[in-house]
């Protein structure tokens, strides 16, 4: 009676396992999201603003919200034009400069995109994600 | 113990997506658009399999790349249609996974995320994409370095400054690599020049850009 009861229960969690074991051979490549981000790439804006001018604020947002407003002074450098926007960048840029990258806000995900071509692409020392992006600094400043 | 646990259990999966209304052909897609695309589309096909009509709420993309589109606010039982999900590729890179959110009126499962996964080809890989020198530094050649994605064929290609103050050559190194060697003329003006790296035989362009920047920041 006891060993059926285990038994029924081993087949349980095996197929409670089943859908997960799944979705990891699917996702077996490691998409950004899925993984958390270290907190040594995260800053909070409180710690961002310290750097004064040795910071250069980076908007990875679409063009449009970006032209609704943003950081004061941000450079927009977005993936849906960055060859174009890359260089414009670049032309700020200058060894010993921080650089933080946005996006909306917690959720979103193109500041963690941005921040890792940067890194890796371009090789960037430097580059941090806004903690709670774009909502995160309007909380502190309006 | 004569209650069998996972009759009970598959009984209760069972009726739960007896309850369900909208069935969904997939709620998973990959695409594999070509270097040309410049739009990924994902076709999310679902029917009615209950017995009152079903209402969409919302429908939410979770970036700004991606739209996604009903035919019809409601679909009545039986019937059927799709949820068309467009990623828009603009220069990104790898492999992109969105997701779309669609809220129904339906209970107990009203919400359902549909993933798009869009595999984006990558024909050339270039490291780094920015070499620079520091004002006063020596002149020295920096390389990037070109490799071909695994699923193309380049031979050759050209690449080409924007800028007289840097040269840039090209040196084929076999096996679908090439090295590019990037030269300032001199270090004294703060300058930059766009590469362009084309592959022979392709309309796709590549960057990488050149500079000589300001010497650091003091903290």
């Amino acid at each position: 009676m006891r060993s059926s009861l285990i038994r029924q229960i081993l087949i349980l969690a095996a197929l409670a396992l089943a859908p997960g074991v799944g979705e990891a051979i699917y996702f077996r490549d490691k998409i950004s999201w899925q993984s958390s981000i270290p907190p040594s790439e995260l800053v909070t804006v409180d710690q961002a603003r310290t750097w004064g001018d040795n910071a250069i604020w980076v908007d990875a947002r679409p063009d449009e919200e970006f032209a609704r407003d943003h950081v004061p002074g941000a450079l927009s450098l977005n993936e849906d034009r960055w060859n174009e926007l890359l260089p414009q960048f670049l032309a700020a840029w200058s060894p010993g400069k921080k650089v933080v990258v946005y996006c909306s806000s917690l959720s979103c995900n193109a500041s963690r995109e941005v921040a890792r071509r940067l890194r890796k692409e371009a090789q960037l020392p430097d580059v941090f994600m806004l903690e709670g992006g774009w909502e995160a600094w309007l909380k502190k400043n309006r | 113990m004569k209650t069998p646990i996972v009759a009970f259990a598959l009984s209760i999966i069972f009726s739960l997506s007896a309850h369900a209304e909208l069935k969904w052909e997939q709620t998973a897609l990959e695409l594999h658009p070509t270097p040309a695309d410049k739009q990924a589309i994902g076709h999310f096909k679902y029917q009615n399999a209950g017995k009152t009509p079903v209402h969409f709420k919302s429908v939410h993309a979770s970036c700004g790349c991606t739209t996604a589109q009903t035919q019809k606010d409601e679909v009545p039982p039986g019937g059927s249609g799709e949820i068309t999900a467009t990623f828009n590729i603009g220069d990104r890179t790898g492999t992109q996974v969105k997701t779309v959110t669609v809220e129904t009126d339906e209970a107990p499962n009203s919400k359902t995320v549909l993933t798009l996964k869009t595999i984006i080809p990558q024909q050339l890989e270039i490291n780094p994409t920015f070499v620079f020198w520091k004002q006063g530094d020596k002149p020295d050649p920096k390389t990037i370095t070109v490799k071909v994605g695994k699923d193309f064929t380049v031979k050759h290609i050209k690449v080409t400054s924007s800028s007289p103050d840097f040269q840039a050559k090209v040196e084929e190194k076999g096996n679908g690599e090439f090295k590019i060697d990037v030269q300032p003329q001199e270090t004294k003006n703060l300058v930059a020049s766009t590469l362009t790296i084309q592959p022979e035989d392709s309309q796709k362009v590549f960057y990488a850009t050149a500079r000589i920047t300001n010497s650091p920041v003091v903290q």
